[in-house]
């Protein structure tokens, strides 16, 4: 910030105006009172920010570690080491922590053959999740209520299904 | 020989110490260069997650590296910012710790090149920006109108951002008449060229960042390494021939001529005109306006910016009719976007909110508004025009809820010839931390 003598840059109308009103050409140094002020919201508002950051960071490594589990606990599950297996994060709410997990149950390129979804939830043991139950989808379908059949597992999950 | 080489040569203490120093900021440079040669040469291996799918335009580097994950990337980014950081910490030692001028500008040289040759990093914009020159010239198609899903059968199609591809231009009438010459091209001929604008765009901001340092009293060097070094800048901004460079350069010579001594009027016109042409480019660049209007209080910087308004909008309409003038329809569709990146989207989470909802945007709005007049308040009674330029770039950035790297690039050429030193203190600590942000897929491998 400048630290230049004060001076007063108006001329005509602008001179009339009252002192604290008037424009200046460089800034008055005063008690640096301002100064003061902004920096100790800038220093808040860099807290927040780095506060968010880190608490972002641990949220997502937490989810990789999750996810991580999630997929090898498909491939334990139903004994087939697929690489493309799509996880749901959202069918039981974005910070429940429970994940929905789906493949293939034979060889073949992504949703093109019947599909099993496994609901996973809490805490990871040995690389590994619970599953508390699932559905089957048909080939070439998105995860939809209406397309989920053959549910097995928990009441929470067999609410999923439509049939 | 001079005072300080003299003091030197007598001092065995500093001189032990330039020696060590000398060493360090070579070892930090070779740091940034082999960093960003490594992101270079792996992403020429073939499209990942980091690298866009694009035509081969750097095939003779492809057999060198590996292609290029996430965790490489992400290491590489770290050592540059690494050695970044070290050549700034360096420099505020003093004149004998710091790299010389010729060195700094070697380096920046040598990034720039290493980057120019190798392919298109990150992001899928250019490819878009490409997509509307040949909508307009080659298909006869206004891209204010349209999304490239119109041409799906262009050569370009195939590259251009999923998520773009029903998206109209929200780029201003210049920059878009601008890349009309590159659409007959070709997609590679057309991709050559929008780096070649890119380098010469980033190398022209250097030039007036180097320029404008030396005017206000800073060293120049310093003040060009900030700028030309930087990891976002390179590896995001340049990697990515982002039209963000361009308007950069529009921002750097409206500082150049307002704060160039004597202040004649024909300069201050030329200040408030370059502004509003870039902000024909990229409407980002107008917040400067309203700062340097309050602090000349002449009429010139006004009828410039009124006149270059007059002649852009004309152009525009013509090419492109009414759309192509309405910036604030354009802003606003992309304010509505949220990305994860996004401080907006942290602090909600922070919350244990999902996400950023409505009535974030609003408050949002209403804080940058709060910083907005405060800063043109304080401008008004005598703060330098250039720093509370630099803030409001700032501040828009980070109340953004769609926040990109190259964004928060914006207020750095100004943060390093402003006055106000919280400025580069506070954009810089930005910056790290949305680096800081893109680390979590080195936490937890993902296979």
């Amino acid at each position: 910030m400048s630290s230049l003598p004060s001076e007063h840059g108006g001329s005509g109308l602008l001179s009339r105006l009252p002192g604290p009103l008037r424009p200046r050409t460089s800034e008055d140094p005063g008690t640096g009172q301002m100064r003061l002020i902004e920096t100790t919201l800038l220093v808040i508002v860099g807290l927040v920010l780095l506060i968010a950051t880190v608490n972002d960071l641990s949220r997502q490594a937490s989810a990789n570690h999750r996810l991580q589990a999630d997929l090898t606990t498909w491939r334990a599950y139903t004994g087939h080491d697929y690489p493309n297996i799509e996880s749901d994060q959202e069918l039981f709410g974005a910070t429940s922590q429970k994940e929905v997990v789906c493949g293939n149950t034979t060889p073949g390129a992504p949703k093109s053959r019947t599909q099993i979804c496994l609901a996973v939830w809490g805490p990871v043991v040995d690389g590994k999740r619970t599953v508390h139950g699932g559905w089957y989808l048909p080939a070439n379908a998105e995860d939809e209520r209406s397309l989920r059949y053959g549910c097995f597992g928990e009441e929470e999950v067999q609410e999923l299904c439509a049939r | 020989m001079s005072v300080a080489a003299q003091s030197l040569s007598t001092d065995p203490a500093r001189t032990r110490d330039a020696r060590w120093t000398s060493a360090l900021n070579a070892l930090f440079a070779v740091l940034i260069v082999a960093a960003t040669a490594e992101i270079v040469i792996d992403a020429s291996a073939g499209h990942t997650g980091v690298v866009p799918k694009q035509p081969a335009t750097a095939g003779w580097l492809s057999g060198l590296g590996v292609l290029l994950n996430y965790q490489i990337f992400l290491v590489a980014l770290l050592a540059a910012t690494a050695g970044y950081v070290g050549l700034l910490v360096l420099s505020r030692r003093g004149r004998w710790a710091r790299m010389s001028p010729r060195s700094t500008i070697g380096l920046i040289l040598v990034l720039h090149a290493i980057v120019f040759v190798g392919p298109i990093l990150i992001s899928t914009d250019v490819f878009s920006y490409i997509a509307y020159a040949r909508m307009g010239v080659e298909h006869g198609i206004n891209p204010y109108l349209h999304g490239p899903s119109v041409i799906s059968r262009d050569p370009v199609f195939a590259y251009v951002g999923h998520d773009w591809r029903r998206v109209a231009t929200a780029y201003g009438p210049i920059y878009t008449l601008l890349s009309y010459p590159l659409a007959p091209l070709g997609v590679v001929g057309a991709l050559w060229g929008m780096k070649v604008m890119a380098l010469l765009a980033s190398l022209g901001t250097l030039a007036l960042t180097w320029w404008c340092a030396r005017r206000r009293g800073f060293d120049p060097a310093i003040a060009t390494l900030a700028v030309g070094a930087n990891p976002l800048y390179v590896i995001y901004g340049l990697g990515g021939a982002h039209n963000d460079l361009i308007m950069m350069l529009l921002m750097m010579l409206a500082v150049a001529l307002s704060i160039r001594e004597p202040h004649t009027s024909g300069r201050e016109a030329g200040a408030g005109a370059a502004i509003v042409v870039g902000a024909l480019v990229k409407a980002t660049v107008a917040a400067l306006l309203p700062f340097m209007i309050l602090s000349r209080r002449r009429l010139a910087p006004v009828l410039g910016a009124v006149g270059a308004l007059a002649v852009g909008a004309l152009v525009g309409w013509a090419a492109f009719g009414v759309q192509g003038i309405n910036v604030v329809a354009a802003l606003n569709r992309d304010a509505a976007f949220v990305s994860t990146d996004s401080f907006a989207t942290e602090i909600a989470h922070l919350f244990g909110k999902p996400g950023v909802f409505p009535v974030d945007h609003i408050l949002l709005k209403a804080g940058l508004v709060l910083i907005v007049l405060h800063l043109m308040w304080r401008t008004w009674r005598g703060y330098d025009w250039v720093a509370a330029s630099g803030w409001a770039l700032l501040a828009i950035s980070v109340t953004s809820t769609w926040l990109l790297a190259w964004y928060i690039l914006w207020p750095l050429p100004l943060a390093v010839v402003s006055r106000d030193r919280r400025l580069l203190v506070a954009t810089l600590a930005v910056q790290g931390l949305f680096i800081a942000h893109q680390m979590s897929p080195l936490l937890v491998p993902v296979r």
